[in-house]
């Protein structure tokens, strides 16, 4: 018969490593038959006594991990918030860009709205989950391995230093937004190139276009990547700013509408082999669907510039992003 | 989290290392667990089983104890003995704690610093 010691010590060693098994298991023994015997010997019936000592011991689960030296924390502190902010990043920004790129391609391939959702939906669960996965798996594996953070802020092992803090003048552009101002039109290009080879049977824009137009939204696309790269190096926001930026945005803009108004921007082929269901002409909704969305995307840009150029004009206060403070420039 | 609660936190963190000195002093007589676990108790620290036990095994496989097993008795025990290192390192670990109790003490003192 197994007693409530003999219990207790095999539940310890099962989650012990096998090397140190004899070892703690004769010494575990030992110390508790002494605290025991103490017990015993203090005037307590050994029933008692046993149930009362191994209780103080606790939890064996715990104690074998205090023997195995085991971590008791998945990512520790050292990591916790670079695997926070890597996760809230890919959640927050490139999980929609996916799930916004495979909706859009489903709904050119047969253009049914449930399907759509449908990919929307599952996209946004298996993605989401593999990004949380995974990410998860690699700094844990980190923290096991002992690779520490100084190696993942850069090739070149470097302390952090004061070069480091992000500057909050409404007149600096980040790298991150040098980069989104690059990105953008490149993205953009290069969709307006694929959509003639693959993506749908037939293009999805008019062919027709190439004569003039198309190359010509490349070009402008090619202007608003200097544009970003300019602003960054120009490091001051003035109205010489809202200036540019509203003529490029004019420049994108005005043509778009006028060939989506004229039924000239998408191809007459690729419109025909819509079916949205009990919608009639799917071709006049998504027509009116993008002239909106150049609209107000341009629209917004522009203003967003504009009072963007204003404030720093002024030496008003910008707001530090995420945090609910402002920041005002020193003068 | 009340006063109590936050109370025994801190109380926890500041005892933390003191079991380390503590043993590596005590053990510099050879000793075993539960006689450890009484010395220290009588002594005022307050130290559970399941933390000094492993950190005993802890110790060793950092060369600041030896162990041996004394199976001259009935019942065969594991003694611990501090090593030559741990006694070093004790030493430096009491400089460290005499140091701060004297900091913490000038600065309750009034009128000892600005």
């Amino acid at each position: 018969m197994t007693t409530l010691i003999d219990r207790y010590v095999l539940t310890v060693l099962r989650r012990v490593p096998e090397p140190q098994r004899t070892d703690i298991d004769r010494e575990l023994r030992t110390s508790i038959e002494d605290a025991v015997e103490a017990r015993v010997a203090g005037g307590s019936p050994p029933e008692a006594a046993v149930e009362q000592t191994l209780l103080e011991l606790g939890d064996p689960d715990r104690l074998a991990d205090g023997y195995a030296d085991r971590r008791q924390y998945l990512i520790g502190p050292e990591f916790f918030d670079v695997w926070r902010r890597l996760l809230t990043l890919l959640l927050s920004t490139v999980l929609p860009i996916v799930v916004v790129v495979t909706t859009t391609i489903k709904l050119l391939e047969d253009a049914t709205i449930g399907a759509a959702i449908g990919t929307a939906v599952s996209t946004v669960i298996t993605v989401g989950a593999h990004m949380a996965f995974w990410v998860t798996l690699v700094f844990a594996i980190m923290e096991r391995t002992g690779v520490g953070r100084s190696e993942l802020r850069g090739l070149p092992r470097r302390d952090w230093n004061l070069g480091d803090l992000p500057r909050y003048e409404p007149r600096a552009t980040t790298i991150s937004e040098l980069a989104a101002g690059i990105a953008w039109p490149v993205l953009l290009i290069v969709a307006l190139i694929l959509q003639q080879f693959t993506f749908t049977e037939v293009p999805v824009l008019n062919p027709d276009n190439w004569g003039f137009w198309w190359p010509y939204l490349i070009v402008v696309l090619i202007l608003e990547a200097l544009y970003a790269v300019w602003l960054f190096r120009k490091q001051t926001w003035d109205h010489t700013v809202t200036v540019v930026n509203a003529l490029l945005a004019v420049l994108f803009a005005a043509p778009v509408v006028w060939l989506l108004s004229t039924d000239r921007f998408f191809n007459p082929e690729w419109l025909s082999t819509l079916d949205w269901g009990s919608t009639a002409n799917p071709g006049s909704w998504l027509t009116g669907i993008a002239i909106a969305i150049t609209l107000v995307g341009s629209a917004y840009d522009v203003i967003d510039v504009a009072i963007r150029a204003e404030r720093s004009r002024r030496g008003l206060p910008t707001r530090v992003p995420g945090t609910g403070a402002e920041y005002t420039n020193p003068i | 989290m009340t006063m109590d609660a936050t109370l025994s936190t801190h109380l926890q963190e500041l005892r933390r290392g003191t079991v380390v000195v503590a043993s590596l002093t005590v053990l510099r007589e050879p000793g075993y667990g539960y006689s450890l676990l009484e010395t220290l108790s009588a002594a005022g620290f307050e130290v559970e089983a399941n933390t000094l036990y492993p950190l005993l095994r802890r110790l060793e496989s950092q060369g600041l104890l030896t162990s041996s097993w004394n199976t001259d008795e009935a019942r065969p025990r594991k003694f611990y003995r501090t090593t030559e290192q741990g006694d070093a390192i004790a030493a430096a670990l009491r400089d460290e704690w005499a140091r701060l109790d004297k900091a913490v003490t000038d600065l309750d003192t009034p009128g000892s610093h600005q």
